[in-house]
């Protein structure tokens, strides 16, 4: 039996039997790294205060049309994330993360004609809690260590259809999964600059005959200050210039149990960006860009990701 | 007469100042370990400030300290001040009364 994914492109033209598998690599990823809280792709172990509220806004846009194979795929996503955080006790924070995407993909169909199918709306929701389990103050720096651990919820549409009939899942709104994670993330901040690393693993399980593969994230953040050079008392807003870097690994998806050779891989990001920070809120943008590649069979490459987004403080 | 009303206007703002200044109580040094970025004072502040008589708050992040000053008739203890520094996911590095006179009321 095919499922509808595999059914969508292998009739009548079976060179693109894998290309709706093949995406989910790229919305995926789209999706797990949006929906944390901090630096700007990944998470942070600074506090949430308690019962202080962070709301973060950030806005995504992303190419993929480097293919290589026949179908000449052309991907597509512009969104926002939503994230909301709030602090529970002094070290547990919990988050709620909520994607708004538009995903377009661009494809030769059957006939040779060029088609576009595309889907629009809110995702899946993640949710998750944060606990700082080790800290180290000192005047001026401040060395976190916090596990945290969640689910991404299928809250979502996972059937959605077009003329072409059901949509490949990677432009579902929703997995129709349920998905836990979980990681843990270091944080080391003083007045001058801040060190962000984070381990995070994903296991995704099975929904509609469909499985994405599990994901496994290593994730580093620089961020220095730039301005202002000298501190004069009292709180400035700080400007500080950013450097993340994402290595991203993702194991292949299976369909009806098998697992799709032109599926997930390996992906090296770097990302250079800006940041400023006040009391009550941020602005920041940052652009990805993928430094190197190994993805699967034909499964698609990034071109670019670029974020911009707010964070305020309630 | 311009000289005059300059002179009234002197008068009428020095006799502001001097009175919020009576009204002001007496003013604590909270210093905060950890806190390192403009984002997380805000969190300080906020949980400082939800103390009962706290007036106003100035926090100087390069020193890593909050100037606490209570209104008059009410006092700032070391142990409130740690738990809201705590609160705020931080840690109390210091505590220190700048001037506060024999006040008795707690907050």
């Amino acid at each position: 039996m095919i499922n509808d994914e595999g059914a969508l492109f292998m009739t009548p033209c079976r060179r693109k039997t894998a290309s709706g598998p093949r995406l989910l690599a790229v919305v995926a990823l789209v999706v797990s790294s949006l929906a944390q809280a901090a630096p700007q792709t990944f998470n942070t172990a600074l506090p949430v205060a308690e019962g202080n509220l962070v709301l973060r806004e950030q806005f995504l846009y992303r190419k993929a049309d480097d293919d290589t194979s026949p179908a000449r795929r052309d991907l597509r996503v512009n969104g926002a994330i939503t994230v909301l955080g709030y602090g529970l006790t002094r070290d547990l924070a919990l988050f709620g993360a909520l994607p708004y995407l538009d995903k377009e993909l661009d494809l030769d169909g059957p006939g040779g004609q060029r088609i576009e199918r595309s889907s629009r709306g809110l995702g899946d929701a993640r949710l998750f809690a944060r606990y700082t389990a080790f800290k180290d103050d000192a005047p001026g720096r401040t060395f976190r260590i916090a596990p945290f651990f969640g689910v991404e919820a299928p809250t979502r549409d996972d059937d959605e259809r077009d003329r072409f009939g059901r949509l490949p899942q990677p432009l579902q709104s929703g997995s129709g999964s349920w998905d836990p994670f979980g990681g843990v993330i270091l944080t080391y901040q003083t007045l001058t600059y801040q060190l962000d690393a984070q381990f995070a693993y994903q296991a995704n399980t099975e929904a509609n005959d469909f499985e994405f593969g599990d994901e496994a994230r290593l994730d580093g953040s620089f961020q220095y200050r730039l301005w202002p050079r000298k501190l004069g008392g009292g709180v400035p807003g700080f400007l500080y210039g950013v450097l993340e870097a994402n290595l991203i690994h993702q194991e292949k998806h299976e369909i009806n149990g098998r697992r799709d050779a032109d599926s997930g891989g390996t992906q090296l990001l770097l990302s250079p960006g800006l940041q400023y920070v006040t009391r009550r809120w941020i602005i920041e943008g940052i652009i990805q860009l993928p430094t190197a590649q190994d993805v699967n069979g034909t499964a698609l490459e990034d071109d670019v990701i670029t974020r911009v987004g707010f964070r305020i403080n309630f | 007469m311009t000289s005059k009303i300059h002179a009234l206007l002197l008068a009428l703002v020095a006799a502001v100042i001097s009175t919020a200044a009576m009204a002001a109580g007496p003013r604590y040094q909270v210093e905060v370990d950890g806190l390192a970025c403009p984002f997380c004072a805000y969190g300080i502040e906020k949980q400082l400030g939800n103390i009962q008589g706290v007036k106003n708050l100035e926090t100087d992040i390069e020193a890593g300290r909050v100037i606490v000053t209570m209104e008059e008739g009410h006092t700032l203890d070391e142990s409130r001040a740690e738990l809201a520094v705590d609160r705020a996911g931080f840690t109390l590095g210091g505590f220190e009364p700048l001037d506060a006179p024999g006040t008795t009321h707690d907050q």
